[in-house]
Parts: structure tokens; C-alpha cells; sequence
């Protein structure tokens, strides 16, 4: 399979100079089985170049077929969904698939579409959308691809997904804090709570819990995409704001034993600079702790071929 | 009237090495007035960079306040709101005119993108700067912003509508009209009227006259009918503003040649023409 990278981005585009090498599109990424439909992971503003790009294929025709597997419905991973143009051809077939909520999915994806927001009802899209609620842990197929599931610890709850196809995995943790300070669900915090304080027993069994669904998700797999907006420093100024840093990603990378793991959902305002020098300096701390993974920062056009060709 | 540009693209922020000259960030243009005052139009993308300067100065220090004239909700208009750092300190504080008809419906619609499915915010409630909501008058009455006298406009765009806004100080004026399309015939007289002798009029270019063509239903203005507005209206300065999302900078340059054609040949030489670009200044 490939894996290609059409938005990398955390909260919100960043259009400009200085992101341009790494990309300012929001989170999506493109999972190409051999010779089968695309499964798409996330709906940011990358999906637009993605749906242009699909346009030269089956899609121009109405014939084309893709799955997107949403994380969770913040803007930054849907807000590209309007502007996917095989939307817009009459036959192609669309399956969008989420975590289940109290709305009905296409009752939330409606909502992006409503009138004083965008000039195109959900209801007026041409191709067949076809909305699949997903429990935490189902188990699905794709085509010949096997999709497994698990949930994160990010304010309203978001999903990870890992995909098994042509003898490779490659697994997507965004969004997600670090388990270990804060367990998010539905609460708004305005402010951080204070952190290295005792955590309730009950929390703290959660969190593991929670831990070892993804160090059980990412086992052994291929490629492990990994939210790291934060730097560590910036994480113990805003934990409350459900993003991890690298060297979280580094444990979790190392107790599932992947292959390769690479840092993704960049900071909005992190300049393509610094985005080097962090990939730079962990490429160090990987090495110097003896890690077997190799580690990769996501940027627009990065291409990926795991397992067979 | 001084008056920046932090995004000027339409639809939805484009970002890339070929939009880099002019910018790919969605809607939002700053004015400082003469007597010191802010007043901002548009919540694109651009306002959060807009924000970050403005944390500087008294914004930072809960001491700020401006007034934001918010021409429609399209989400390119209103989605920097969430990332905009002053409604997150202290005492800041915003009147925001936009429309919809009323103050109530018009903050149901913001506290719309704030719902907790799609914004960690998850209310506006959850600002702490204080925001005072009001409709604006569509009957052509003036209100006050910052020290301005300001007018709007309702404009057709697509199957809604979009408010221009013209601001006056001391005998200068600066006209906003992005996201406007007009009818097969061009610019009406109301809009050429509303836009007579401005020292600036911004004017929505969003299309090539071919792309327009085959995308009339979308409400937008090619650089042809800006060009005519301002002709018509004998508007001093021309500004390009709201470039499609596939438009690359040299796409831009190639429009901004041929509106100054336009202009040429419609007895517009002396209008002069300014295509915007993000971060540049414009003073009146």
C-alpha cells in the first residue's frame, strides 16, 4: 500500500513562508491499498488538493469509490469535506465513517452545511453518502483492508484507526494527550488543572486502560502517524487542550514496536524551522535510547510504500 | 484610515508555495483609524494573525477593544474567530454588526461553530473577552464604529446575501464589498451609488470573466465587474480582494493585469489599482 500526506496541520490552515515546506492544509491523509479505492483518513483542507487529484481518475466519470475514516468531528479534520470535489459528480459512493455520539452522524455533517454557513446543503451533495457509526473497538473490512479501531484521550473523544493490507499496517493516533495527567470526555476546561498531583484510582485505571488499547492498536505496525503538536515545555502549559508531545510518541512507538514513527498534526504557528530542528533533535534521543524505529515528520506530499509493492 | 490586509482569499484558506506572494488566508481586513480606534472586517483565517500582533499592544493586557463588521457567516468569514487570542484575555472588548436581523440570531450563528462536535471551545460563552452583539441596519441608516460613520449595503451573493460596508472619517471613505455577484446586467445602480467618489473600494474579484461565466450561481465578482463598479461609481482607488482558492500568485498577477486593461478602456486610467496582498498596508 501507499500512504501519502495531504494536510499535516493541527487546529487551523496556516497559509504562508514560513509552513510552506511542511504544508498548512489540515490533517489528511490518503491510505492506497494495490490497486484498490483510496481510504481516506480525515477530511481537513488537504482533502481538497486530495478530491482535485481523485478528479483525474473513476471519480471524473461517477465511478469512483472511497471510504473516509473520521477521528473525531473538530474543525480541523472535517472542514475539507465541502470542498471534496467528487462530492460534486452524480455515482461516485462516499462512506464516511466516525465514532457514534448522541447526534446522528449525517445530522452533525449536515450542520457544516447549514445555510448561514456554506451556500451547498449536505442534502445537494450528487454522489451517494453513505454515513457508518462506529463503536469504540469495532472491527470492519474495506475491500481486502482490515480496520480496527480505539479511542483517545482528546476532549470530546476522537478515534484511532489502523489499517492491515498487502502484508503492512499503518496506524493514525491524532488527536490525542498523553495518558497520564488529564482523562478527557465532554468537560470544558478554561484553565489547566495542576499537574504531578495524584491522579483518583479510577482515573488512573482509565488512562492505562486507554494506553494499552493503543500500544495494542499499534502492535508491530508499519508506520505509526502520531499527534505531536506540543513540544514537551508547551504540553506542560496546555494539557488541557488534549495534544501530545514526541516523547510520548517515542514510549508508545516503543512498547508497540512499530517500524517507523512519524510526528504529525503540527502546531499552527511551528515554522518549517523549527519543525527540522524537532525532528532533528529526536532523531538524536532516538538514537542515543537505542530505539529500532525510524522517525519521520509528516509534510505535504510525503509518500510512503509499505509492505508489498 | 490606515488599512491592512490579513486575508484576502476566497472560500477556503489556501496554503502552499504558490500563494505565498499574496496570501492564502480567508477574509479579514484591519482599519486603524484616525483617532487611534480598530475596527475589523471579516473573521477569515487571516484574524488570527491579526490577533497574535495585536497581543502586543493593549489586547495583551485586557485593555483592547474594536468593533468587527462581519459581512455574512460564510465559514471563510467567520472561521478565525475561535483562533482570535484577544477574546481570550480578560476584559477585552468587541462589538461585533453583522447580519441576520437580529443580535440573537446573529450570536446563535456564531455559537454555532462553537458546538462542542466540531470546537473544543464549545460555546462562546466560554470567551472571556465581553462581546456585544448587534444586527445591522439594513433600512440604509448609519451607525457608529470606533469614531466611523458607517453604511451597509445588502448585496446578492449566490442564493443569500452579503452586507457592504462604506466607512467615513473626516470626508474620506473606504468601501468593503467582497462576496457580491451581480445579475446578468452587471453592477446595479443601488451598488454604484453606494460605492460614489470612494477613496477606496474594495471589490470581491474572486473570478476570471470565464470562470464567472460558468459559475454565475455562486455570487462572486470577476475583475471585470469591479472594474465597471468602480468606473462607474468614480472611485479613486481600486482594490482586488477574495482570489479563488486555485488561483496560484502568477494566476493573480495575470488578473490584475488585465482589470488594469479593463479600467484603461473604460475611461478608468486614473483609478489606481491595488490587487491585495496579505500584510500590506493601504493608507487613505
Amino acid at each position: 500500500m501507499k500512504v501519502r500526506f495531504w494536510g499535516v496541520r493541527g487546529s487551523i490552515p496556516v497559509p504562508g513562508r514560513t509552513t510552506s515546506r511542511y504544508g498548512g492544509n489540515t490533517s489528511c491523509v490518503e491510505v492506497r491499498p494495490k490497486g484498490a479505492p483510496p481510504i481516506i483518513i480525515d477530511a481537513g483542507t488537504g482533502l481538497r488538493r486530495l478530491g482535485k487529484s481523485l478528479m483525474e481518475e473513476a471519480f471524473r466519470d461517477g465511478k469512483g469509490e472511497t471510504s473516509i475514516l473520521i477521528s473525531h468531528t473538530h474543525w480541523d479534520h472535517v472542514q475539507g469535506l465541502p470542498f471534496f470535489s467528487p462530492l460534486y459528480r452524480q455515482g461516485n459512493q462516499v462512506h464516511i465513517f466516525a465514532r457514534q455520539r448522541d447526534t446522528h452522524l449525517e445530522a452533525v455533517f449536515s450542520q457544516q452545511h447549514d445555510m448561514p454557513y456554506f451556500p451547498v446543503p449536505l442534502s445537494a451533495m450528487h454522489a451517494d453518502m453513505h454515513f457508518h457509526e462506529l463503536i469504540e473497538g469495532a472491527r470492519f473490512e474495506i475491500g481486502r483492508a482490515k480496520v480496527s479501531c480505539t479511542r483517545l484521550n482528546h476532549p470530546w473523544i476522537a478515534m484511532a484507526y489502523r489499517i492491515d493490507v498487502d502484508g503492512a499496517a499503518v496506524v493514525y493516533c491524532a488527536d490525542t494527550a498523553p495518558f497520564a495527567d488529564i482523562l478527557f470526555g465532554r468537560e470544558f476546561m478554561v484553565t489547566p488543572p495542576a499537574l504531578d498531583q495524584p491522579l483518583p484510582a479510577d482515573v488512573i485505571a482509565e488512562l492505562d486502560k486507554m494506553r494499552a488499547g493503543v500500544v495494542a492498536l499499534a502492535k508491530n505496525a508499519d508506520l505509526l502517524i502520531y499527534d505531536t503538536q506540543f513540544t514537551k515545555d508547551e504540553y506542560r502549559l496546555r494539557p488541557h487542550w488534549g495534544h501530545s508531545h514526541p516523547d510520548d510518541a517515542i514510549a508508545i512507538a516503543h512498547d508497540a514496536g512499530v517500524k517507523t514513527l512519524c510526528l504529525f498534526h503540527h502546531a499552527p504557528l511551528r515554522s518549517d524551522d523549527d519543525n527540522d530542528a524537532i525532528l532533528a533533535n529526536y532523531r538524536q534521543v532516538v538514537k542515543q535510547q537505542g530505539e529500532r524505529f525510524n522517525l519521520l515528520s509528516a509534510y505535504e506530499g510525503l509518500e510512503l510504500t509499505l509492505g508489498d509493492e | 484610515m490606515k488599512i491592512k490586509f490579513w486575508g484576502v482569499r476566497g472560500s477556503i484558506p489556501a496554503p502552499g508555495p504558490d500563494t505565498i506572494r499574496y496570501g492564502g488566508n480567508t477574509s479579514c481586513v484591519s482599519i486603524h483609524t484616525g483617532s487611534g480606534g480598530l475596527v475589523i472586517i471579516d473573521m477569515g483565517t487571516g484574524l488570527m494573525h491579526l490577533g497574535n500582533t495585536l497581543m502586543g499592544g493593549p489586547f495583551g493586557k485586557s485593555g483592547g477593544r474594536a468593533t468587527l463588521l462581519l459581512s455574512h457567516t460564510h465559514w471563510d468569514h467567520i472561521q478565525g474567530l475561535g483562533f482570535f487570542a484577544p477574546v481570550f484575555v480578560g476584559a477585552n472588548q468587541f462589538t461585533v454588526w453583522g447580519p441576520g436581523g437580529s443580535p440573537e440570531v446573529l450570536e446563535q450563528i456564531l455559537e454555532g461553530q462553537m458546538d462542542p462536535n466540531f470546537s473544543p471551545l464549545q460555546s462562546l460563552k466560554n470567551f472571556s473577552a465581553k462581546f456585544d452583539v448587534r444586527a445591522v441596519p439594513l433600512d440604509g441608516s448609519a451607525f457608529d464604529a470606533e469614531g466611523l460613520t458607517v453604511t451597509a449595503r445588502e448585496h446578492p451573493h449566490g442564493a443569500t446575501t452579503a452586507l457592504a460596508f462604506r466607512l467615513e472619517e473626516a470626508g474620506r471613505s473606504f468601501v468593503y464589498a467582497s462576496d457580491v455577484g451581480y445579475g446578468e446586467g452587471g453592477p446595479s445602480p443601488e451598488a454604484i451609488a453606494f460605492y460614489r467618489g470612494a477613496d477606496v473600494l474594495l471589490h470581491d474579484t474572486t473570478y476570471r470573466p470565464e470562470d464567472q461565466a460558468t459559475r454565475r450561481n455562486r455570487g462572486f465578482s470577476s475583475y471585470e465587474d469591479a472594474a465597471i463598479a468602480a468606473v462607474e461609481a468614480g472611485v479613486k482607488r481600486l482594490v482586488m480582494f477574495h482570489y479563488d482558492q486555485d488561483y496560484s500568485d502568477d494566476d493573480v498577477d495575470a488578473l490584475c493585469a488585465n482589470a488594469r486593461t479593463v479600467l484603461d478602456a473604460r475611461g478608468g486610467k486614473s483609478i489606481g489599482l491595488v490587487p491585495a496582498r496579505e500584510g500590506e498596508e493601504l493608507e487613505i
